[in-house]
C-alpha cells in the first residue's frame, strides 16, 4: 500500500521505516530541521539501536522516499505541494503542531484518502475533533488513533515486536485497514487493543502518568531510605518481587527526563487542570522529579558545606538514558545549570550525547568535553554518574583514583556497590542508600 | 563622594520673606471666607490653571482652597526662602542636613551609570545586588542543604520596611522577566508577634533571611535577625558556618558591623551615611522590591524618580510638582490653620502608601527647630493618616465629611488598571470594579469640595443630612501603576517634603526626636527585670513596672 508519512518524530521514523520494511511504499515528508538535514546527508539522528541501518535500507530499496528537499511543505496557506495524498496519510508531528494536523486532515479528506492515522501526542480529544473537521467539510475520510508508546532506547524494536498495541477507532472499515497494516508485528497473539480515539489517547497518557507515579514514589521512599540508614535498593527488590506490583520502573534514581516522558506527564497534567480537576497526585510526582534531578547537586553542595566555587565537577552520562543521544529534559541539564551558577567548572563524558549537549550548552555557559571518561575525571572534586551506559559499570578504580583530587563519588543510578567502593577508598553517596 | 558644595545654605529670615509671608497673611484673610463651589462657579477654567501633568501623574489641585493668585504670592516667598539655592545645594551635594554635618544624595542612587572608568560606587552596588537577584531568580542560589531558595523575609523597620513593603505590594503584579520569584515576606515589630507565626510556616531549607539596618545596631531588627539565626541554627546544627553563608543577606552601611554580627562578606550589601533610611528604598534597601519585580523593573523604578528628580531641578514653579505641592500644603497648614492631612489611595495595591507617606512626611518635618537653633513660632508638618479610600468611606469618611475638624485630602488613583496577565473575559469584572472605585474616588472629592450644592437640590433637607462642603483636597491620578510612575511618584513627595522644609526652615533629614526614646527603654529593660533603678521613676512608670513584673511567670 502507499503511505504518506508527515512529521519527524522518532515515531514518524520508525513508523515509516517499519512500514516500509513491511513491503509498504512510504512518502515521508519531512518539516526543515536538524532530523531532515541530517537524513540529507544520508545520517540518522535518533539513536536507537538498528534504526540507522534499516533506513538506509529502505530507501536503497526505493520503499523510503524521504522528501526533504520540499521547504515548508505545509506553507503556502497550509496546503501541501503534493496533489494527490497516498490511501494512508499518518500524523507524528510535534505536539505542538495542533494547527499543521488540522491542514493536513483537510488535504487528506479533499484527496480523498482512505485513513487517516493520528499519531502526534495532542490533547486528549484531538483525534476526535480532526474526524469532525473532515466530516464538516464533507470528506469521508475516517481519522483513527494509534498513540506512540514507543520506548526509547528500543524504538523499533516496541514498535515490531509489542506487548500491546492500543488502536483508537470506532468505525469498522477503518480497524479492517489498520488491522492489515499492522498485521506483521500482531501475529504470535492478538495484541490490538482497540477502543474510542479518545480512550487511545488518554490510556497512552496514563500510562505514562502511572510509570512516572512509580518513579517519584520510590525517590521519596529513597529519602526516607537516607534518614532510616537502609539501602533502597533491597527495598526495591524486595517490593518488586510481589506480584501485585512487579519489577519494573521501581528504580530509584536522578530523575526521569527525556523528550517523550515527563512531556506525556505534562501534557496529562494540563488536560487534568483545563477540566479543573486538581492535578494533585501528578503535579507531585513531577515535583518530585524535579527535586530529584538536582539529588546529585544538594550532595555535592553538602559534602562541601556550600562552599564549592571553582571546583571541579566530572559528569559521567548526560544522555537522558542509556542508548539515547538525547539530553532534552535529563537530569543532566538542571546539574549543569545549578553547578555552573555556583561557579564550578563542568567536565563531562558521554559516549553518544555530547554533540547534543555542546548544542544545548551553546550561549549558555562552558563545558568541557572528553571522549575518555578518566580524562574527564582528572582533578575533580566528585564524579557525579548520570547516566548508567554499559561502560560505566566497571571502571577502574585505582586509575579514578588517581586521576581525581577528592575521591567522591555520586551515583545517581546506584549501579556501584556502596562498600566495594568504599573500600577501594572512595566518599559515596548514591540515591537512598544510607 | 561628596563634591565640595558650590553654594552656601541660604538664609531663613530676610526681609524679603517677611514681607512675602505678610502678603500672604492678608490674602487668606480673604481666602478664609472662600468657599469652593464658589471658586468653581467663578472660574470655569479652575481646572486648566490648576492642575499639572508630568512624569506619567496628573496633579489636580484646583479642589484646594486657592486660586492662581494665591500661588503666585507663595512662589514669592519660596523665592524669599531661597527655595532655588537650596535645590542646587541638594543637587550639589551640599550639606543640607546641618545638624548632622552631611549631605542628602538619595536623587544620587537614580542617576545614570557615570561614563566609563569613573568609579561609580551606585552602580557597583547595582551591581551586587543584582547577582543576588538573578542567583535567587534563577532558583541558583542554595540553602544549606542545596535547596533553592522559596522565600525570603525581609527584617528590617522604618525605612528598612516602610518603602520596600510599599513598592513591593504596590508592584506586585509586576513579574520579572525571567525566573521565579520568592515568596517576599517582611518582619518589623520587635515583639517578635510577626516573625514567629512566618517561622512556624516557613522551611528553613529554602528561606533566606535580609537582614537591613543602615546602622546595623536597629534593636528591633537585630532582635528579629537573632530569632531567626536561632531558627537556622537549631534547624542544621551541624552546619553552622554554611547557615550564615546560605541564609543570610545584609543590607547597611556599616560593612564592619554586617561583618561582625555574621553576614558573609559576599552576602554583604552597602548603602551610605548620605542616604537618608526613609529615603533608601532606591538603594539596596529595594532588593524586596527587586525580588518581586526583577533587577529590569527596579531599574524602571530608579528611572522613574531620576525623571522627577530633574523636573524638580529644571522645570519652572510653574510647571514644578514637587514645589505645587509643597507650597499648596504649607498654604493650608500655615495660612488656612489646617492642621491635618487624610492620604487615600483608591487602589488596593497603594494600601501601604498612607504608612510610608506618614514616615516620609512626618519623620522628615516633624520638627520645630531652625537653622538658627530658634524654636519656630508656626506650624511644621500636619498630623496626616490615610487608609485605602473605599474602606475608610467606611471608617473615617464620616469626620471629613460631617466632623468639625478641616482636614487637607490627598487623593490618588490609576487611571488605567493595567492589568498584565489572564485574558480579558476574566479581567472583566475586574476592570468593572476599577471604575466603580474610581467613580467613587471622584464622587467623595467632589461631594467634599461642593458640599450640599454637589447635588442637584437641598431645599428641606433636615440639618444632620446636609453637607457643608470646603474641605479640599489634591488628586494624583498615575497613568498606570507602573515601577517608573510609581518611581516618579515617590521622588515627588521626597522632593515635596524637602520644599516645605525649606519654607520652614528645618531640616528634614535628621531624626533627633527618636533618639532619646531608645535610650531610656535601655533603662527600662532593667528596672522591668529586677527593679532596679524603679525609685527614680515617676509615679506612673513607677507604678506600671510594678504592675508588669508582679504578673510574670516565676521561673524568670
Amino acid at each position: 500500500m502507499r503511505i504518506d508519512m508527515f512529521g519527524d518524530t522518532l515515531c514518524a521514523m520508525v513508523t515509516a521505516t517499519a512500514m516500509a520494511q513491511s513491503g509498504h511504499r512510504v512518502r515521508w515528508w519531512l518539516p526543515p530541521g536538524r532530523v531532515a538535514r541530517a537524513l540529507d546527508d544520508d545520517r540518522v539522528l535518533y539513536q536507537e539501536p538498528g534504526l540507522s541501518e534499516l533506513v538506509s535500507a529502505q530507501r536503497r530499496a526505493g520503499r523510503l522516499d524521504c522528501r526533504t528537499d520540499e521547504p515548508g511543505l505545509a506553507d503556502v496557506n497550509g496546503e501541501p505541494a503534493v496533489s494527490e495524498p497516498a490511501p494512508v496519510v499518518c500524523l507524528a508531528l510535534q505536539p505542538g503542531d495542533l494547527e499543521r494536523a488540522g491542514h493536513l486532515a483537510d488535504w487528506a479528506g479533499r484527496g480523498g484518502a482512505r485513513l487517516l492515522v493520528n499519531q502526534s501526542v495532542f490533547p486528549v480529544g484531538t483525534t476526535e475533533q480532526l474526524q469532525a473537521r473532515l466530516r464538516d467539510a464533507g470528506a469521508d475520510t475516517p481519522v483513527v488513533c494509534l498513540p506512540d508508546t514507543l520506548q526509547e532506547g528500543q524504538a523499533l524494536d516496541s514498535f515490531t515486536r509489542p506487548h500491546h498495541i492500543l488502536l483508537g477507532c470506532d468505525e469498522r472499515e477503518a480497524e479492517v485497514l489498520m488491522r492489515e497494516l499492522l498485521r506483521p508485528y500482531n501475529r504470535r497473539r492478538d495484541v490490538l487493543k482497540v477502543m474510542l480515539p479518545r480512550e487511545a489517547e488518554f490510556t497512552k497518557l496514563a500510562i505514562s502518568g502511572m510509570l512516572a507515579t512509580r518513579l517519584s514514589y520510590m525517590n521519596d521512599m529513597a529519602l526516607l531510605a537516607e534518614e532510616l540508614a537502609v539501602d533502597i535498593d533491597v527495598i526495591r527488590q524486595g517490593v518488586g518481587s510481589d506480584p501485585r506490583i512487579g519489577e519494573a520502573y521501581l528504580y530509584a534514581g536522578c530523575g526521569f527526563g527525556g523528550p517523550g516522558f515527563s512531556r506525556d506527564v505534562m501534557s496529562l497534567t494540563d488536560t487534568l487542570r483545563s477540566r479543573r480537576i486538581g492535578a494533585e497526585l501528578l503535579e507531585q510526582v513531577l515535583q518530585i522529579n524535579e527535586r530529584q534531578k538536582e539529588v546529585l547537586f544538594r550532595k555535592f553542595w553538602r559534602h562541601f558545606e556550600g562552599d564549592v566555587e571553582e571546583r571541579r565537577v566530572t559528569l559521567w552520562g548526560a544522555a537522558f538514558k542509556p542508548g539515547s543521544d538525547r539530553v532534552d529534559n535529563g537530569p543532566a541539564l538542571r546539574l549543569i545549570e545549578a553547578l555552573w551558577a555556583q561557579g564550578v567548572d563542568v567536565h563531562v563524558h558521554d559516549p553518544l550525547a555530547l554533540p547534543e549537549l555542546s548544542n544545548w550548552a551553546r550561549g549558555k555557559g562552558t563545558l568541557t568535553l572528553h571522549d575518555d571518561p578518566y580524562e574527564a575525571a582528572r582533578d575533580s572534586d566528585a564524579l557525579m554518574l548520570v547516566t548508567e551506559w554499559k561502560a560505566y559499570w566497571g571502571p577502574d578504580w585505582d586509575d579514578l583514583k588517581a586521576a581525581m583530587r577528592t575521591p567522591l563519588i555520586l551515583d545517581g543510578r546506584n549501579i556501584y556497590d556502596p562498600a566495594y567502593v568504599k573500600r577501594q577508598g572512595f566518599t559515596y553517596h548514591g540515591i537512598g542508600r544510607g | 563622594m561628596t563634591a565640595a558644595p558650590l553654594h552656601d545654605l541660604p538664609p531663613h529670615h530676610t526681609d524679603a520673606a517677611r514681607d512675602a509671608d505678610r502678603a500672604l497673611r492678608e490674602h487668606a484673610e480673604q481666602a478664609r471666607h472662600w468657599h469652593l463651589a464658589d471658586l468653581f462657579a467663578e472660574d470655569p477654567r479652575r481646572f486648566e490653571t490648576l492642575s499639572l501633568h508630568a512624569g506619567g501623574l496628573l496633579v489636580d489641585i484646583s479642589k484646594q482652597r486657592l486660586t492662581a493668585d494665591t500661588l503666585e504670592k507663595l512662589r514669592a516667598l519660596a523665592a524669599a526662602r531661597g527655595l532655588d539655592t537650596w535645590i542646587r545645594c541638594l543637587f550639589e551635594g551640599g550639606e543640607v542636613n546641618w545638624t548632622e554635618g552631611r549631605a542628602a544624595m538619595h536623587w544620587r542612587l537614580r542617576q545614570p551609570p557615570r561614563p566609563q572608568g569613573e568609579p561609580d560606587p551606585v552602580q557597583e552596588q547595582l551591581a551586587r545586588m543584582e547577582r543576588i537577584v538573578k542567583r535567587i531568580l534563577s532558583g541558583q542560589w542554595r540553602g544549606c542543604e542545596g535547596d533553592a531558595i522559596t522565600d525570603v523575609v525581609n527584617v528590617g523597620v522604618g525605612g528598612s520596611d516602610l518603602g520596600p513593603l510599599m513598592a513591593s505590594v504596590a508592584l506586585h503584579e509586576n513579574h520579572p522577566r525571567e525566573g521565579r520569584r520568592p515568596r517576599v515576606h517582611f518582619v518589623s515589630s520587635m515583639d517578635g508577634s510577626q516573625i514567629a507565626p512566618l517561622l512556624d510556616e516557613l522551611n528553613p531549607a529554602t528561606t533566606l533571611i535580609v537582614v537591613s539596618s543602615k546602622s546595623f545596631t536597629t534593636v528591633d531588627t537585630l532582635s528579629n535577625a537573632a530569632t531567626a539565626r536561632c531558627w537556622l541554627e537549631q534547624a542544621f546544627p551541624k552546619m553552622n558556618g554554611a547557615v550564615l553563608r546560605c541564609h543570610f543577606v545584609g543590607v547597611s552601611a556599616k560593612p564592619e558591623r554586617m561583618s561582625e554580627w555574621g553576614i558573609h562578606e559576599d552576602n554583604q550589601l552597602l548603602f551610605w551615611d548620605w542616604v537618608g533610611g526613609r529615603y533608601s528604598l532606591w538603594s539596596a534597601i529595594g532588593l524586596p522590591i527587586a525580588l518581586t519585580i526583577g533587577m529590569d523593573g527596579f531599574r524602571e523604578l530608579l528611572a522613574g524618580a531620576n525623571e522627577m528628580d530633574r523636573h524638580f531641578q529644571e522645570a519652572p514653579w510653574e510647571k514644578n510638582l514637587p514645589v505645587l505641592l509643597g507650597l499648596v500644603d504649607v498654604w493650608n497648614l500655615n495660612f488656612l490653620d489646617i492642621t491635618a492631612r487624610a492620604v487615600l489611595p483608591y487602589d488596593g495595591r497603594l494600601k501601604h502608601w498612607p504608612a510610608y507617606v506618614e514616615q516620609l512626611e512626618m519623620e522628615s518635618n516633624g520638627k520645630s527647630v531652625d537653622r538658627d537653633g530658634e524654636v519656630v513660632d508656626y506650624h511644621t508638618c500636619p498630623v496626616i493618616w490615610g487608609e485605602v479610600g473605599p474602606n475608610a468611606q467606611h471608617a473615617f469618611y464620616q469626620l471629613l465629611h460631617q466632623g468639625t475638624q478641616p482636614v487637607a485630602c490627598e487623593f490618588l488613583a490609576a487611571a488605567r488598571h493595567g492589568r498584565r496577565n489572564g485574558n480579558s473575559a476574566e479581567l472583566q469584572p475586574l476592570e468593572e470594579q476599577h471604575i466603580l472605585t474610581l467613580a467613587n474616588c471622584l464622587a467623595q472629592s467632589r461631594l467634599l469640595a461642593l458640599g450640599d450644592r454637589a447635588l442637584a437640590e437641598d431645599d428641606g433637607t433636615p440639618t444632620h443630612k446636609r453637607y457643608r462642603g470646603n474641605q479640599p483636597s489634591t488628586t494624583l491620578l498615575l497613568d498606570e501603576l507602573t515601577p517608573r510612575h510609581l518611581g516618579a511618584l515617590v521622588a515627588l513627595y521626597e522632593h515635596k517634603v524637602f520644599v516645605q522644609a525649606v519654607l520652614w526652615g528645618i531640616n528634614p533629614f535628621d531624626q533627633w526626636g527618636v533618639e532619646m526614646g531608645k535610650k531610656i527603654a535601655k533603662d527600662m529593660i532593667q528596672v522591668l527585670e529586677s527593679g532596679a533603678g524603679a525609685d527614680g521613676l515617676d509615679a506612673s512608670t513607677r507604678a506600671l513596672a510594678a504592675y508588669v513584673r508582679e504578673r510574670q511567670p516565676d521561673d524568670r
